[in-house]
């Protein structure tokens, strides 16, 4: 019964999303199980200008740098801070910790500043820079973590079989917290693909919009009449993505949410 | 590791410290978008500005409702996950599936759920023969109606991490209680909630400073309407800075909804401090 | 037994001179000095902390000494890093890499030295037949038993072809009898070695057992070294006397100013009253308790000097047959007993 009422109460917006981008327009209007079932929306979706797969690509293309990026900018630092004493490492991290929790939208203004000052509007590839700053403290903590938990000794027993610190990393360390790293990516990406503040400011070409700047001005184009079955069918295409990712890895997602909240 | 450490700086603390430069300047239309210095005048401006104080009440508001809305929530979804059920994977599975949502996707969903009178909700009190609600047209509900929204997208996420607190408390610490003829009730007062309790911290901190940052939600589901009884600082620092121009003005806005968060976050973590003499106490 | 002895490097020993470490306020160890012959195998035994564990992580290169000197051969290591030492480490806890093979395991370290594939491929299979590890050289180290494990580690050691070997208590996550039967099998591939060999433990049996000499340690200072003999029969001082031996040995103040040291085994019992000859001394003592361990009887008795343990064969009649409570005398050969300064804890031999 309760299950019921939890899986009611997570599916059913979404399902209703599912349904009403099925309607034709006409048809939301009046008695909910009559008016027949149409493609049109999402037709029109895809046809549009640009065509709305255009802004999943925006994501996808996005957030794929922007966790790459930071991944690898992450890596060195959570080494680094592993290898700290536990004390020095603690009050770094608190700062860390403040960071991951701040609520970025305050930061837009700034950063719209230095988009502004460094022409880095409308470029999807500049815009994974201030995402890998807003991602950092999160993987900075998941990936710390994860090398506190490898025994020190095989770092040693690597080192004095002649290997370099990038050997280490590369055929031992990292190998190792495979997890975390698949957890953080899943994390990182998912942040990216949803960010909605920065893109807004920093994007306003329209075929360079990614998806949640894109649904908003969908939200706003037509204010008077009722296009519900368009929006419906926008925010089911825009679900899909995440919701495979979520079906895929949802282990990976929940240990890596758990994981950085505890540990920061 | 600097680099890393450097983009942090850049990215978190120097717009702080921009910000707080920004907020003597004026920078606006009038000033030809150059800034120029005028003191503490924003400042000023900005504690006679009733839609400050509105927005923040307001912002506030939301987050306190929400944030506790989803402890109560999370904590209950939380204990069901944490029951040796079938299909308990599938289930945490479908629960999570609204948080990973863009905020955008979901609001603009949640705005035709709403729609009155032919959203699901009203076409069903519809039917029932009760009078529609104006879920996003009337001032006194809408903010209910973006609390709901918002608790919706994460309550998942405060279960989830309530349930990792869950399983770090070992079994038989129940099981001893139950010897002692504890009921359900007492065991979960006396045992789980203290012991969960640094995980509710970070749960409400974690929410709160993110509930203060509201923005997505509101832009999308009611552009801040109506009558503006649902805008966020955040919210209006945009509008300051985006359709106004006026960016000292804005600066000051984010710089003092920054201030709020922290006052609020160590108001939080100082009721913590003092529950736990108290939490301990009833564990002996 | 070629597998790993490279005739082209010939051994040198291994000299410290007065090596130290210090972290902070606390001496982790003091001034120790040392030689380790080529071939030779010496154990590093003490109680945990007694600065062991440090000596080795000096000797490998992972924690910088303070002062003092590491001469390998010809060569001042002090300061060298530690992959070029040629010095082989096995860890307490293997520390093999859990992701990967036991070939790879193996084969990770050589590869990336750079080391010829087909030169590789050759000494990893001589080792996994010498470690008779063949079977399962596709396993990872989560599917091995302890033993195995063990053994991998020190394939993983053996392929640097060492110039210096080094085990940190490589037994101690092994039950006790595949501790026994693994010793002597240990032995003989260390002596193989042809490298100077320093092993660590804090188990008597296993330094005995294993180790030409023995440096016993405690708190940062070498105590004693020699072997095992030596250090059983003429203790510098009595907490050697002490630490090594099973019973420990009695020590009793019989005269002001010196402790007697008495071996529970070098111990006789005799009927009250009964007289000691001239090379003799005896006390009286009465029965506490007995363990009885099969071909041996342990008592624990108590005299008027402190409690006391006699170790007796089983076959003694008197030791059998005692009841707790019951009056008897002890006896030892005066050559038997050991003399300590009381305060110093140095053994005075008394002419």
């Amino acid at each position: 019964m309760n299950r019921l009422l939890l899986i009611l109460w997570s599916l059913g917006p979404m399902l209703w999303q599912l349904y009403t981008s099925f309607r034709p327009n006409a048809a939301l209007t009046g008695n909910p199980l009559q008016g027949g079932w149409t493609l049109e929306h999402y037709q029109s979706l895809l046809e549009g200008n640009p065509p709305f797969w255009r802004y999943l690509l925006n994501s996808g293309v996005v957030g794929l740098s922007s966790t790459l990026l930071t991944l690898v900018v992450a890596v060195p630092c959570a080494y680094g801070l592993s290898r700290l004493g536990r004390k020095t490492a603690r009050s770094v991290n608190v700062l860390v910790a403040v960071a991951a929790a701040f609520p970025y939208v305050l930061l837009f203004l700034a950063l719209l500043q230095v988009a502004r000052d460094l022409h880095l509007g409308n470029n999807l590839l500049a815009l994974s820079l201030p995402y890998t700053g807003l991602s950092l403290p999160l993987a900075i903590l998941l990936l710390q973590a994860s090398f506190r938990d490898i025994p020190p000794e095989l770092e040693e027993a690597a080192r004095l079989e002649g290997l370099g610190l990038w050997q280490r990393l590369r055929w031992v360390l990292l190998p190792l917290m495979a997890p975390a790293i698949a957890s953080a990516s899943l994390l990182i990406f998912l942040f990216c693909w949803n960010e909605y503040p920065i893109a807004l400011t920093w994007l306003s070409r329209a075929d360079l919009l990614t998806l949640a700047p894109a649904m908003a001005r969908i939200a706003g184009s037509s204010v008077f009449t009722v296009p519900y079955g368009g929006f419906a069918a926008a925010t089911v295409l825009g679900s899909i993505p995440l919701i495979l990712l979520v079906l895929l890895f949802q282990r990976q997602i929940v240990s890596g949410l758990t994981q950085g909240a505890i540990k920061g | 590791m600097a680099p890393a450490l450097l983009l942090l700086l850049a990215v978190f603390a120097l717009p702080m410290v921009q910000y707080a430069w920004l907020s003597t300047q004026a920078q606006t239309v009038l000033t030809g978008l150059e800034p120029q210095p005028v003191g503490l005048a924003q400042w000023q401006r900005l504690l006679q500005d009733g839609r400050f104080w509105q927005d923040a009440f307001q912002t506030l508001r939301f987050g306190l409702c929400s944030v506790g809305l989803e402890l109560v929530l999370g904590l209950a979804v939380a204990l069901l996950l944490n029951q040796p059920l079938r299909g308990r994977t599938l289930l945490r599975t479908v629960s999570l599936l609204p948080w990973a949502l863009p905020t955008t996707v979901m609001a603009l969903g949640w705005r035709w759920i709403f729609n009155d009178p032919f959203g699901p909700i009203n076409l069903l009190l519809a039917q029932l023969g009760l009078p529609t609600v104006s879920f996003l047209g009337d001032p006194s509900i809408t903010w209910l109606s973006m609390v709901w929204a918002d608790t919706w997208k994460t309550t998942p996420f405060v279960a989830l991490l309530l349930l990792a607190g869950l399983q770090t408390i070992p079994a038989d610490l129940y099981e001893a209680a139950a010897l002692e003829g504890a009921n359900r009730w007492q065991s979960l007062r006396r045992i789980t909630l203290p012991l969960l309790s640094p995980y509710i911290l970070i749960a409400v901190l974690f929410r709160l400073a993110q509930a203060l940052g509201l923005f997505d939600l509101v832009q999308v589901l009611t552009a801040g309407g109506p009558a503006g009884s649902t805008e966020s600082l955040a919210l209006y620092a945009y509008i300051n800075a985006m359709r106004f121009l006026d960016f000292g003005y804005s600066a000051t806005l984010m710089l003092a909804a920054f201030l709020l968060m922290l006052l609020l976050s160590g108001g939080a973590v100082l009721l913590w401090l003092l529950s736990r003499p108290r939490l301990a106490g009833g564990q002996r | 037994m070629t597998a790993t002895s490279n005739p082209n490097s010939a051994h040198g020993a291994l000299k410290l001179q007065q090596l130290g470490r210090r972290v902070g306020r606390q001496q982790l160890l003091d001034s120790l000095s040392l030689t380790v012959q080529p071939g030779e195998i010496l154990a590093l035994l003490g109680p945990s902390g007694c600065g062991k564990s440090t000596t080795l992580r000096l000797l490998a290169g992972l924690d910088p000494a303070s002062s003092g000197q590491i001469l390998l051969g010809d060569d001042d290591i002090t300061t060298t890093p530690p992959a070029d030492r040629g010095v082989a480490l096995v860890f307490q806890s293997y520390a093999l890499y859990p992701h990967l093979s036991v070939e790879r395991n193996l084969s990770l370290g050589p590869e990336l030295r750079g080391t010829r594939p087909e030169l590789m491929k050759e000494d990893i299979n001589r080792v996994l037949d010498l470690l008779q590890l063949q079977d399962l050289r596709h396993r990872k180290p989560a599917g091995l038993s302890g033993g195995q494990r063990q053994r991998v580690a020190l394939g993983r050691a053996l392929l640097r072809r060492p110039r210096l070997m080094l085990l940190d208590e490589p037994m101690s996550n092994l039950d006790a009898k595949l501790r026994e039967e693994l010793r002597a099998e240990l032995q003989h591939i260390l002596r193989s070695i042809g490298a100077p060999v320093i092993y660590v433990t804090h188990d008597q049996h296993e330094a005995m057992g294993l180790a030409d000499r023995i440096a016993v340690l405690e708190r940062g200072q070498l105590q004693q070294v020699g072997s095992a003999e030596e250090l059983y029969r003429r203790p510098a001082n009595s907490f050697v006397a002490g630490f090594l031996g099973n019973p420990s040995i009695n020590l009793l103040s019989l005269r002001p100013g010196q402790l007697i040291g008495l071996r529970p085994e070098q111990l006789r019992l005799a009927s009250p009253g009964a007289a000691p000859t001239a090379m003799e001394a005896s006390l009286s003592a009465q029965l506490t308790t007995r363990e009885w361990l099969g071909d041996r009887v342990l008592l624990h008795l108590s005299s008027a000097d402190g409690p006391l343990k006699v170790m007796r064969p089983s076959s003694d009649s008197l030791a059998a047959g005692l009841q707790p409570g019951a009056q008897v005398e002890v006896q030892w050969s005066r050559v038997d007993a050991l003399n300590f300064d009381a305060r110093s804890g140095e053994r005075i031999e008394l002419s």
